[in-house]
């Protein structure tokens, strides 16, 4: 298993929501709160699949909420 | 976690297959951090933290998993010029904003070209500011009928009118 913890003023809701949904399919994926942070956990059938899986799933998040930044100014 | 050569342990931190960069935020705004990480999404897998008020902490893992320290330390020192980069090129357009507009404007109102005809004739010149303090720009007219108008409260307009009529002819005569 692989954590992903993603700060709640770094990775907008909306970006964690559309990448979990994006990335659903290729492992099971699990989602919780933990303060400032936006937990995701990925699980797979192998160490290499969880980190790429969750690598993906973490820089898919950071570009749209990149993108949110930039829509909302 | 050991530190990288040359760079104080506080500020970055190398592992076997991640890097990390502890950044000041009073330094390096927000926009230049997603700046340099966006660049760097598509070369290894970028996390950024705030792990408290004012810093941020980027983390690089490499995509394959392979090159070891080597790849990582290469990675982290592209991402700090990269770093420095945006946030130079994000102070330069916040102090020629202003300057950038304006050429923009007239770049684009010049692309549109001379206004035609038509346009002229529709524009608004009213608004134009004009001063005048002296009242030399008002018509004779205005001025006369101003004064008809305050006389002919007092008195009898008509009669007024009617004898001023009458008695021109005649003196032309």
């Amino acid at each position: 298993m692989r954590e992903l913890r993603l700060h709640r003023s770094l990775y907008t809701e909306s970006a964690v929501s559309e990448a979990l949904g994006v990335f659903a399919g290729y492992a099971d994926i699990e989602r919780s709160e933990d303060g400032d942070h936006r937990i995701v956990r990925v699980t797979s059938e192998s160490p290499a699949r969880e980190r790429r899986v969750a690598g993906e799933l973490g820089n898919y998040a950071l570009g749209l909420s990149v993108r949110d930044r930039g829509a909302a100014q | 976690m050991s530190a990288l050569a040359g760079v104080p342990p506080e500020v970055a931190s190398i592992d076997d297959d991640h890097v990390s960069l502890s950044v000041d935020e009073s330094i390096y705004s927000l926009d230049a951090v997603y700046g340099a990480s966006y660049i760097f999404i598509d070369r290894c897998f970028v996390v950024v933290d705030r792990p408290a008020p004012g810093r941020f902490k980027v983390t690089l893992s490499a995509k394959q998993g392979e090159g070891g320290q080597d790849v990582l330390r290469a990675l982290i020192g592209e991402f700090a010029n990269e770093l420095l980069a945006c946030a130079w090129r994000q102070r330069i357009t916040n102090e020629n904003r202003a300057t950038i507009e304006a050429v923009t404007m007239q770049a684009l109102s010049g692309a549109m070209g001379p206004p035609s005809l038509d346009e002229l004739q529709d524009f608004d010149f009213s608004d134009s500011s004009f001063e005048d303090p002296l009242g030399i720009a008002a018509s004779w007219e205005d001025k006369y009928k101003k004064k008809a108008a305050t006389g002919a409260t007092d008195s009898a307009p008509t009669e007024a009118a009617s004898t001023e009529d009458s008695s021109s002819p005649g003196e032309t005569r």
